[in-house]
């Protein structure tokens, strides 16, 4: 599984089945500060994801 | 309806139908597809507009539009719904402060939505309006950016939108904002500012402000944005942002996550001391800038002050 971080760095994961919420909480981000995609499409934290599913957080910039 | 996993709150489908959700949100409790989410997003503004009066038949409203994500969000939800409202007008105002690198983008990405939307855009510059771009007047004051830029934003939406005929003006602040306020004020023992901040102010000499999204959090914004393909994947400001809006607002979305309802509840407080306290207390007499004839709270204006220490 792969997840592409905010500063586009990618992980390589291999626990699988996994909640975006331990990732996030894993790699110390606040939820409410980003959105995260699963294959292109908007998903909620608590959606369990594994197998090829590519993974995307976005940072969401202030302002604006 | 589909309640989800009663353990793990877990949901795969909608709260209120059977496609994917895409969000959960808190009070109450809820999953929500897209279609639902965007519904809940644009039917929370039109309460809060309609509840604190914000439009009226035959306003012309200018919006702050940067091409940021807040003021994508005003604009999109502002345009749909339009069409309920009498006679009311909207034009979008882009101030171009001239910062090297960032600006040329997000003016490029602003023309794009405007035009999707068929919304009438005015684009003013920090040029236009003191004579320099954002980047020349800093040097040598780099650490100021914030508070210059502020001021010069604010004066140019102002001239602008006086131009176009505006009646209010609206701006993207959204709930993260508004609590991130609230807190700063209260941090810097700063009372006159945390009452008067709500809403229009009726002096009659500004155009008034509105803040339609001041009830919808960031990250509902920028979820409502994602699902319509719309969100702005923009570079944020080379300025280093004000240091202490970005320390409250970590510790803010922190205690968000952890005790739900934080940044409502702040708010709450705030309405709350406002319905107590006599706003008399606080207004100055007011006056007339002795250069430019704005009024303002002292002898100078802020951006007649800044001019003088510009030496423009
Ligand atoms: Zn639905
Ligand atoms: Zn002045």
């Amino acid at each position: 599984m792969k997840i592409i971080l905010p500063n586009s760095t990618i992980n390589i994961i291999q626990e699988d089945p996994v909640s975006i919420t331990s990732i996030l909480d894993n790699l110390n981000i606040n939820p409410s500060e980003v959105i995260v995609s699963r294959n292109g499409k908007l998903v909620p934290e608590d959606t369990l994801i594994g197998g090829d599913d590519e993974i995307r957080i976005i940072r969401i910039a202030h302002g604006g | 309806m589909n309640q989800g996993n009663p353990v793990t709150g877990r949901s795969e489908r909608c709260t209120l139908c059977s496609e994917p959700p895409v969000i959960r949100l808190p009070e109450p409790e809820r999953h929500l597809c897209a279609a639902h989410l965007i519904a809940d997003v644009e039917e929370r503004a039109a309460r809060t507009i309609s509840e604190r009066e914000l439009i009226k038949s035959h306003d012309r409203i200018a919006i702050a539009f940067s091409g940021g994500k807040d003021s994508t969000a005003l604009l999109v939800i502002l345009s749909r719904l339009l069409p309920a409202w009498e006679d009311v007008s909207l034009v979008a105002i882009t101030v171009d402060e001239g910062i090297a690198g960032y600006r040329n983008d997000t003016i490029r990405a602003a023309e794009e939505v405007t035009k999707k939307l068929r919304i009438e855009h005015v684009c003013i510059s920090f040029t236009d309006l003191i004579g320099d771009d954002l980047d020349t007047l800093l040097i040598g004051r780099e650490t100021q950016a914030c508070s210059v830029c502020g001021i010069l934003r604010r004066k140019a939406l102002s001239v602008a939108a006086h131009k176009a005929g505006a009646t209010k003006i609206a701006t993207g602040h959204n709930l993260d904002d508004e609590a991130q306020s609230v807190l700063m004020n209260t941090l810097r023992g700063d009372l006159p500012r945390l009452v008067r901040t709500s809403d229009a102010d009726s002096s009659g000499c500004f155009i008034p402000r509105i803040k339609p999204l001041a009830e919808i959090s960031e990250k509902e914004i920028a979820a409502y944005l994602f699902v319509q393909d719309m969100f702005p994947f923009l570079p944020e400001c080379p300025y280093t942002r004000h240091a202490l809006r970005l320390e409250v607002r970590t510790m803010l979305s922190a205690m968000e996550q952890k005790h739900p309802g934080t940044m409502r509840n702040l708010i709450k407080s705030k309405r709350a001391i406002e319905k107590y306290v006599d706003p008399s207390v606080f207004s100055e007499p007011l006056r007339r800038c002795r250069v430019c004839g704005d009024p303002c709270s002292g002898e100078l204006c802020q951006v007649c002050s800044l001019r003088k220490s510009l030496g423009k």
